[in-house]
């Protein structure tokens, strides 16, 4: 089975709040010096990918639309185990929404032709629409299941586990198809060993672009359907009350009796 | 003429709350712009007898689509049906629930069909000079923005408990109309093949019912240390909910995963211990009465978004905490 996992990287999402800024002009993050990461859900979607591999055979493939520095997240993802990474990269590629990111993505599956299951994170971990996934797999006319966490079997066709509110469901699709990934306690990421890091620095991580792809050029930027207008960081305006007290047990009494007096007990 | 289309599954014969949440939506939206009136796609099995209450929680129309079939109701089959839908009515704007399975399957692959602009996750709107401005978090809720929708109908997600459904008014009127259901409409490429049911009983009392919500995160440090988090809500009456990391961890199932990408809670009481406060776990806890922080870390972010806050080790103050809430019950 080979399975393709888009993967996005990221300014790290777990940025403290006091230093978290944005550009209100581009309506984006602000990079200042904070370090980029492989956007969580992705990540957990290598993990679900290199199990599957692990457990029913085949290869895994990561693709991802970013800059030179994405090699990085490239490199963390075939250290985890991995088997080939390809760097999408064209200056066009930052103009496109949603919309175009899916058609890149997906002219960059039919050049790979053989793919089987193809993972997205359920949202990526900056902006969070939740639309690549799905609009990937429309763009590529293949089944779609959404939220799975993880690959159950797969012998022509795939069952997937997906957590429902009381539990979980297994579901089956034909291949290929898509799924999005989100997180449950069975695909919690691996650290890459040192083996696996060593040998990601040596394969070599191919870069595609526009042209590669075959994309046509004077569309992919225009087609623009979702549009940010404004961005703002807003003021938090709750004033925590501390509850006083000498020690601990005090500390609990006066917090057990301000509730009470709150009348929320 | 136009009109704003809300799409509501049916779960177990009822209508959810989500459904409800959509119709203020829409109210409120078809009250400050010209989209026209508001429609409701209803879907379910054994449903129709609960027509009447979605006109009377704001629907000036019921598309009612009441089949056997849709008992468990499969997305692909709930996409096809409303893509036809909004075909052959053609409204202005499609609210769909956000944090329900539609939102996240249905409504991106409805837009990507409809060759149209969607926002997922919203929180509010505005209306300026006749257009619609979709209010959303971004960045895990650590900035807002406003975003426009091209394309011929705008695709909207809603986020759970931004809107608070409007209170019944029986003597509002509406229409119900029947959507036929071709046999060939039911069928799927991805099929539930099994249904495992466990969560509830491993959990407790239901996040979404509790009025009280005891949470821990990582700062519980083992499965161990959480179980003081059970004895306080078993004394409190409270459901048991968990970070990220705790859910992870398997300290508590991730069905009771508070935050953005978990659960979206709003008891009158919520007591979180150890937990450092990011933005995404309150994008969930956020909208709590009452929201009390157990740190021992007095620099801790979420003694910046909670109202009440105790600096100290929860191994210290639990305890006494629990044994203080048990003699107020006892006299
Ligand atoms: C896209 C995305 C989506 C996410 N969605 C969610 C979500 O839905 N829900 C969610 O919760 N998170 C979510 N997260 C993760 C989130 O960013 C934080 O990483 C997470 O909430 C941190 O959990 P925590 O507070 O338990 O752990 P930490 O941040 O590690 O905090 C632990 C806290 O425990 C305190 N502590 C330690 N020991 C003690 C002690 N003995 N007594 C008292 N206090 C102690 C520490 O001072 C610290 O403040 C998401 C992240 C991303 C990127
Ligand atoms: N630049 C990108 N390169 C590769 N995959 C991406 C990119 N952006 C988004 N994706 C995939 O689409 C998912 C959803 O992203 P989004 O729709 O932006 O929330 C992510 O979790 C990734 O799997």
């Amino acid at each position: 089975m080979h399975i393709v996992v888009c993967l996005k990287q990221i300014i790290d999402p777990e940025v403290p709040f006091h230093l978290f800024r944005i550009d209100p002009v581009a309506k984006t993050q602000i990079r200042g010096s904070h370090p980029l990461v492989i956007s969580s859900y992705d990540e957990v979607a290598v993990e679900v990918a290199i199990q599957a591999k692990e457990r029913f055979g085949g290869r895994v493939t990561i693709i991802s639309i970013g800059t030179k520095e994405t090699v990085q997240a490239l490199h963390q993802a075939l250290a985890m185990g991995a088997d080939a990474a390809i760097l999408l990269n064209d200056p066009l590629f930052e103009q496109t929404d949603s919309f175009g990111k899916s058609r890149i993505l997906a002219a960059a599956l039919r050049k790979i032709g053989d793919f089987d299951l193809v993972l997205c994170g359920r949202q990526a971990g900056d902006v969070e629409m939740g639309l690549v996934g799905p609009f990937l797999a429309e763009e590529l006319g293949i089944p779609c299941a959404t939220l799975v966490a993880n690959v159950v079997s797969a012998n022509g066709r795939v069952r997937l586990k997906r957590p429902t509110e009381t539990g979980c469901e297994v579901l089956e699709a034909p291949l290929p198809c898509l799924a999005t990934i989100t997180n449950d306690e069975s695909n919690v990421p691996r650290y890459a060993s040192v083996k696996g890091i060593r040998a990601a620095m040596r394969t070599p991580i191919p870069t595609w672009t526009a042209v590669d792809l075959g994309l046509d050029t004077a569309t992919l930027g225009e087609e623009k359907r979702i549009e940010i207008d404004e961005m703002w960081i807003p003021q938090r305006e709750i004033r925590c009350e501390l509850i006083p007290g000498e020690s601990a047990e005090e500390k609990a009494q006066n917090l057990a009796l301000r509730l009470r007096q709150m009348g929320l007990l | 003429m136009t009109s704003i289309l809300t799409l509501c599954v049916s779960t177990h014969s009822s209508i959810p709350r989500s459904g409800l949440e959509l119709l203020a939506a829409a109210r409120s939206l078809s009250q400050q712009t010209d989209v026209g009136p508001v429609q409701m796609l209803f879907l379910g099995s054994g449903v129709r007898e609960l027509a009447p209450a979605l006109i009377h929680h704001g629907a000036d129309q019921v598309l009612l689509v009441d089949h056997p079939g849709l008992e468990h109701p499969n997305d692909e089959v709930v996409l096809g049906i409303a893509e036809k839908v909004v075909r052959q009515f053609a409204p202005r704007v499609v609210l769909l629930s956000h944090d329900d399975l539609s939102g996240g399957h249905v409504g991106p692959r409805l837009a990507h069909r409809l060759k149209t602009g969607i926002v997922t996750d919203c929180t509010g709107f505005a209306v300026q000079d006749g257009h619609i401005r979709w209010l959303r978090p971004v960045y895990g809720g650590k900035a807002m923005a406003y975003m426009c929708v091209r394309g011929p109908v705008q695709i909207v997600t809603i986020r759970s408990r931004a809107f608070e459904p409007l209170p019944a008014d029986p003597l509002r009127t509406g229409e119900v109309q029947e959507v036929p259901l071709a046999p060939e409409a039911l069928s799927a490429s991805v099929v539930v093949v099994e249904r495992v049911e466990t969560a509830e009983a491993e959990g407790g009392l239901s996040l979404d019912r509790a009025e009280i919500i005891v949470s821990g995160g990582r700062g519980m440090g083992s499965a161990e240390g959480f179980s003081i988090l059970h004895e306080l809500a078993r004394v409190l009456g409270a459901a048991v909910g968990g970070s990220r990391p705790a859910a992870d961890m398997g300290w508590v199932p991730h069905s009771h995963l508070v935050g953005q990408t978990g659960k979206i809670v709003a008891p009158k009481l919520y007591i979180a211990v150890g937990i450092s406060g990011a933005t995404q776990h309150m994008a969930g806890a956020g909208s709590s009465k009452t929201i009390v922080a157990i740190n021992k870390d007095p620099d801790a972010p979420i003694f910046k978004l909670a109202h009440i806050g105790v600096i100290g080790e929860w191994e210290k103050i639990v305890p006494p905490l629990i044994q203080a809430f048990q003699e107020m019950r006892s006299r």
